[in-house]
């Protein structure tokens, strides 16, 4: 066991050196956005993680956050005529509050019911939205079309946005991995275990998840304002359909769910698949997309609850020697 | 009375599970609480740490009234507990469950971990430090949760059958440890079944008929106690034993 930091070292420098050259080294149009869209989804994902991960709390409506900043970014670029990245404090701040004012009710409920509250949020959201007409109702908003100043971050290249996304997933891993060492993180997986347990020995539950839950939303909220800036267009199909949830939660926990890298391994896997069956297929691939996560969901809830990493972890346990499992009675 | 109950009762829906208890723990004691199964030990129990909100009357600690405080408060201010069922934290190693609850003492992780480990060796599973805590069995679990309830170094500890489902060699050492426990100054509540336990450890027990208290006083005496050995047997035995009470 011993060996293991200096181990995750060596990984986490060849994973860094691997995004880093990966635009320079696959460098076509294609490549170059699958790349940026990749770290975009691993940004939603970890941040989904926290909460989804960390505490064990299924949310099926972080859209909504991934939402907010979406549309902060281009209501204010619509509105004011700012570049939209001046509505990112915004959105964060609208995610984080609507996430302590939902998370108060929710986070009591347990399991399938606090899954199934998420949900209902995030179609009210998507219906609100739809007929509200300050967020562009059904048709949506859109961004500036042709850049005014460096600061509207409006590129034709992919390359600008991979970068940008990989600071901000850097961002968001460390964010993470500050948790995780940290008492609140241990507090989250003990939580995650046996709430019960954990409160016996002094953990003050509703308070360290509240706390979990409005980082989560904040910085899926980033990610939300960092799609808008990429595409320059939001509408309540793009921004707050329960799809983009249901990705979030299926790459986490395919990758796996409570390890810091879980997320980025599986939008790694995920966002290619469903970018190549979409130019394979075109149109008719759409709903190819929806039958292969309905397939993923099963098998990870069947065969590996903690996912892909999950598993490799397991496997390098197995490498050193068993230890004495004989019980201290 | 360090800690104390009066006029305790929970109802659930027409049951009365625990009827108008009023029962206390002078610092330094081990204090046993026994009775059939259903006879409301563990409500009450619950009653004293917070997982159970009574019906009516109060829980005092420490003087102060905690009815309505939570068990994370109540652990704050010293009281800690084990679980009849086991709930280790089964996605963590041994090591990390019991620094759940060092870190009610400390925010820094470094520190909650020397402590844990310190705590761990206390009770003899320091070799197990490492080991994920899924892999333990019934006895390793209700160790670890010992562990972890004194690494937040409290004044009273409530024990659920903490030796429930252990064979008699693993029981002798619990009880070992839980004296090791008291000398060190922590109070001690313990619900049992294993009469070898109470009688080794317990300096005065209650014991719980259908929600009451029907006896209460030094184990052995208590076990004479006709309406006890009623409680326990029936009425025909009850009788033969006071008949043959001297």
């Amino acid at each position: 066991m011993k060996a293991a930091p200096a181990r995750n070292a060596v990984w986490a420098v060849a994973v860094a050196t691997a995004l880093l050259a990966y635009p320079l080294i696959f460098s076509s149009p294609f490549q170059q956005r699958l790349g940026a869209l990749v770290l975009l989804y691993a940004i939603a994902a970890s941040a989904w993680n926290i909460v989804g991960g960390y505490a064990g709390q299924v949310s099926v409506g972080h859209v909504v956050f991934f939402g907010c900043g979406a549309y902060a970014a281009l209501a204010t670029y619509h509105h004011t005529g700012l570049p939209p990245i001046a509505g990112v404090p915004l959105g964060i701040a609208a995610s984080v509050g609507i996430a302590a004012l939902i998370g108060v009710p929710t986070l009591r409920l347990s399991g399938h019911y606090f899954s199934m509250a998420t949900i209902a949020v995030a179609e009210l959201a998507r219906l609100v939205t739809t007929n509200t007409e300050f967020l562009g109702a059904a048709v949506g908003l859109s961004g500036p079309t042709v850049p005014r100043t460096v600061f509207d971050l409006s590129f034709i290249s992919a390359l600008p946005y991979y970068y940008l996304f990989l600071a901000v997933l850097a961002l968001t891993l460390g964010l993470t991995w500050w948790m995780e060492r940290s008492r609140i993180g241990y507090y989250l997986r003990a939580i995650r275990d046996s709430e019960r347990a954990a409160r016996s020995l002094g953990a003050r539950a509703g308070r360290v998840k509240l706390y979990a839950f409005m980082l989560s939303a904040g910085l899926t909220s980033v990610a939300g304002a960092l799609y808008a800036l990429m595409f320059g267009f939001v509408d309540p199909e793009s921004g707050l359909g329960i799809l983009i949830s249901v990705k979030m939660l299926i790459m986490a926990a395919l990758g796996g769910a409570g390890l810091l890298f879980g997320p980025l391994v599986g939008a790694a896997i995920l966002v290619p698949l469903e970018e190549i069956s979409n130019s394979v297929l075109g149109g008719r691939g759409a709903g190819l997309t929806f039958v292969l996560y309905g397939a993923i969901i099963v098998l990870i809830a069947r065969f590996r609850p903690d996912g892909i990493l999950g598993l490799l972890r397991l496997r390098r346990r197995a490498e050193v020697p068993p230890k004495d499992k004989t019980d201290a009675p | 009375m360090l800690l104390e109950a009066k006029g305790v009762s929970k109802v659930f829906g027409r049951l009365r599970a625990v009827d108008n208890v009023s029962a206390g723990v002078a610092q330094g004691e081990i204090l046993g609480l026994i009775g059939p199964n259903g006879a409301g030990k563990s409500t009450f129990f619950n009653c004293l740490t917070g997982d159970v909100a009574p019906t009516s009357g109060a829980v005092l600690f420490g003087g102060e009234d905690v009815t309505a405080r939570s068990p994370e408060r109540r652990a704050e201010l010293g009281l800690a507990r084990t679980f009849q069922l086991p709930q280790t934290f089964d996605g963590m190693t041994v090591l990390e469950n019991v620094m759940i609850g060092a870190f009610l003492r400390t925010a820094e992780t470094r520190e909650a971990r020397d402590r844990a480990r310190s705590v761990l060796d206390l009770v003899g599973m320091g070799d197990l430090a490492d080991t994920p805590a899924r892999t333990l069995g019934t006895p390793g679990r209700k160790r670890l949760e010992i562990a972890r309830a004194l690494a937040t170094e409290p004044k009273v500890l409530l024990l659920d059958e903490a030796m429930a489902g252990l064979n008699p060699a693993e029981v002798r050492r619990a009880i070992d440890l839980v004296r090791s426990i008291h000398e060190t100054g922590v109070t001690l509540v313990i619900v049992e079944h294993v009469m070898e336990v109470i009688t080794s450890l317990a300096g005065r027990v209650i014991v719980f008929h259908q929600g009451q208290e029907i006896a209460s006083g030094p184990p052995r005496e208590v076990m004479r106690d006709p309406s006890v050995v009623e409680a326990y047997l029936g009425k025909r035995a009850g009788r033969k034993a006071g008949a043959h009470a001297p």
